[in-house]
């Protein structure tokens, strides 16, 4: 997905919202290979298990680790793209510095939000270190996606201070069209990107191509 | 205080919270944790210390240990599903196919439509990417074929709300999630309402058609060779489609394999179809960041669940709503009609990840708890089968609102890939499907068999 929301500029915010984007760009590919990984480990596990009788060895402990990395390694990727559901129809009304206090308000509840599962999500994993916790099937150590989590929500806390920045800016500058936050779209707009991403996924390859 | 009176009081503020703008998940984890603090720091009288270090970790541990399930692992596999099948070259050959077997009918492109957004949105799990896929396939064709404007538009933006019953169906296994349903009965049981949804699309449009001849005419001449050689290229979305009802019916494996295998014979397909990394790319990142959206919504409101467990504020409210003077349908109905409302401002998964803890449990207490029996019940099912088929009303009820104003983006998504019609007049073109769907899900509460049939073949 394009970063068609959030505008950047020369700026030292900007600089820093582009090279944190980096990171959390190459944490959610990691996802979305690791959804690859874990489509095409069920497709040999149930395959052969079917046909030649040999499951994947502890298919099951290897999935319950997968999906929480799944969860959180994009937590980051998708705040920065304001991916996360929200329901903008009464801040969508309002305009400038009022829009700003109620987005930077709402980023530092989050942020504190952030820091209490950060902690809670640290001795969770503390835990797991120190009973040497693992799984039931093939004994795999469950400390290092239970660390994950508490790691990946550090970088989603970076995010959100770069975008506390960002909103404290626009409001100070009484901004039309501030940088590093994603901005809010109506409903068209939102259509209009929706109908762009799937005219990249044209399904014959002429177009498909030329949309690349 | 008391405890239902401090609940009261913070689904207030998360109601507040979530007006105002706040990501939805993150607004239910905080109030969770506001809510679970409360309980451990004057409920259980630990004070404000012990109260506010219990609440941090019980809070802490939920993200990883309710995501640490291998049901979920079915969620990005369907999204994934849905991604690629736009590199599959599935939608062209499924318009053509639906256009040679069914155009024969009056408004017969209007119905090729219907049943091919039906077949691909089953597939892509994404209503409104597939509304802007058909938008650019179907409507262009319709008008050079004389359609009338508003219809072409209408069928194309209703025709992709048909994606949320068939399998695979994310929002079903989001909605199992939640309420701790089966997601294989889930799966089953949306098949034959997302088929009669499509059946009702289909015969509203032929009747339309008859009725205003203009509205478009039928598309006649193809022989049965034609028709045939057009069956394969539509190959993959059967098979998607078979492979999981096939493996959840006959207990070849689990939802999850099944998913797998679905998203493997179209990662095939797009491959012969010349997929490039690039594109792979393109489909993994974006997978990646719905599942996470997903993920997030879930584990931030299981928070707020284990806050509500512990305040009870469920168990009050299906008590109120089982205590009212009136009959049990009646009380359903005004709850649909509570979703329908909301899901004129809020998004679907958003909507029903959000309301269902309180819903839920209120619906089952109608048909008299979840372990009543058929016989003993209100509303003439178990109340294993209460939660299926509410599960499949209540979704039903989510997509409807993709085509109602003021935020329908099914109608936004085709206006904004045709310039030349308004947003206003794909609302009008798509308002015939809406009163369809309402006396579908009229239907389907009417007839709940039609809904139970599948699953009941399992559950015995």
């Amino acid at each position: 997905m394009s970063s068609h929301n959030v505008i950047e500029d020369d700026s030292a915010l900007s600089s820093a919202d582009r090279k944190l984007f980096r990171i959390e760009s190459w944490l959610n590919l990691a996802g979305g290979l690791l959804i690859l990984a874990v489509m095409l480990i069920s497709v040999v596990n149930i395959l052969g298990r079917k046909f030649f009788n040999t499951p994947v060895p502890g298919f099951i402990d290897w999935l319950v680790q997968a999906v929480p990395l799944i969860a959180f390694l994009g937590i980051g990727y998708c705040q920065r793209l304001g991916g996360h559901i929200r329901m903008d129809l009464v801040v969508g009304r309002l305009r400038r510095r009022a829009l700003w206090l109620f987005e930077l308000l709402s980023i530092i509840l989050i942020a504190g939000l952030t820091v209490i599962l950060i902690y809670g999500s640290w001795n969770h994993a503390e835990r797991a270190i120190s009973i040497g916790d693992s799984t039931i099937d093939i004994n795999l150590p469950t400390w290092p996606v239970k660390l994950a989590v508490p790691v990946m929500l550090v970088l989603l806390l970076a995010r959100l201070a770069l975008q506390i920045w960002g909103y404290w800016r626009a409001l100070s500058d009484n901004a039309t069209r501030p940088i590093a936050v994603p901005l809010i779209e109506d409903a068209a707009a939102q259509a209009a990107h929706e109908a762009e991403t799937v005219s990249g996924m044209a399904d014959d390859n002429e177009s498909g191509n030329q949309a690349q | 205080m008391t405890t239902i009176e401090t609940s009261l009081l913070l689904a207030a503020v998360l109601v507040v919270l979530v007006v105002g703008g706040m990501r939805v998940a993150f607004a239910t984890a905080l109030i969770g944790f506001v809510g679970l603090f409360c309980v451990f720091a004057f409920d259980k009288g630990q004070g404000w210390e012990r109260g506010f270090i219990t609440a941090v970790k019980i809070t802490g541990q939920i993200p990883h240990s309710k995501m640490s399930t291998h049901v979920l692992g079915l969620i990005p596999t369907f999204i994934l599903i849905g991604y690629l099948a736009y590199y599959a070259g599935l939608t062209k050959a499924l318009f053509e196919a639906a256009k040679r077997w069914v155009g024969w009918l009056p408004g017969g492109l209007g119905v090729a439509t219907v049943f091919a957004t039906a077949g691909f949105a089953a597939v892509s799990g994404a209503s409104v990417a597939t509304s802007a896929v058909f938008a650019r396939i179907a409507i262009p064709e319709m008008l050079k074929l004389g359609y009338d404007k508003r219809f072409a538009a209408g069928v194309v933006a209703a025709g992709g709300t048909l994606a949320s019953l068939i399998p695979p169906s994310a929002i079903l296994v989001i909605y199992a999630i939640i309420v701790e349903a089966s997601v294989g009965h889930l799966l089953l049981a949306g098949f034959l309402p997302g088929a009669v949804s499509a059946l009702i699309y289909g015969g509203l449009v032929v009747m339309l058609a008859k009725w205003r001849t203009d509205l478009g005419p039928p598309v006649r001449g193809f022989s049965w060779g034609e028709r045939f050689q057009s069956l394969p290229g539509a190959f993959p979305i059967v098979a998607v489609v078979l492979i999981i009802i096939y493996c959840i019916y006959f207990g070849w494996g689990t939802p999850t394999e099944a998913g797998a295998l679905g998203a493997f014979v179209v990662l095939v397909m797009a491959l012969f179809k010349g997929m490039k990394w690039q594109q792979l790319r393109g489909a993994l990142m974006e997978s990646a960041k719905l599942s996470v959206m997903i993920f997030t919504m879930i584990w931030g409101v299981l928070i707020y669940v284990r806050y509500l467990g512990f305040a009870d504020l469920p168990g009050t409210f299906a008590d109120w709503i089982s205590s009212l003077e009136q009959s049990p349908m009646l009380t359903l109905l005004m709850i649909l009609g509570a979703y329908v409302i909301l899901g004129m401002f809020m998004d679907a998964i958003g909507m029903l990840i959000l309301t269902l803890p309180v819903t839920f449990p209120a619906v089952m207490a109608l048909n008299g708890g979840e372990s009543v029996t058929a016989a003993d019940s209100a509303l003439g099912m178990s109340g294993t089968e209460c939660a299926i088929w509410f599960g499949i009303i209540v979704v039903k009820m989510a997509e409807l609102c993709l085509i109602t104003p003021p935020i329908g983006l099914n109608c936004f998504v085709v206006a904004g890939v045709r310039d030349d019609i308004s947003v206003q007049d794909v609302f009008r073109g798509a308002s015939p499907f809406f009163i369809a769907d309402v006396v579908t899900v009229g239907v389907l509460i009417a007839f709940p068999g039609i809904v139970l049939w599948l699953p009941r073949l399992i559950i015995g």
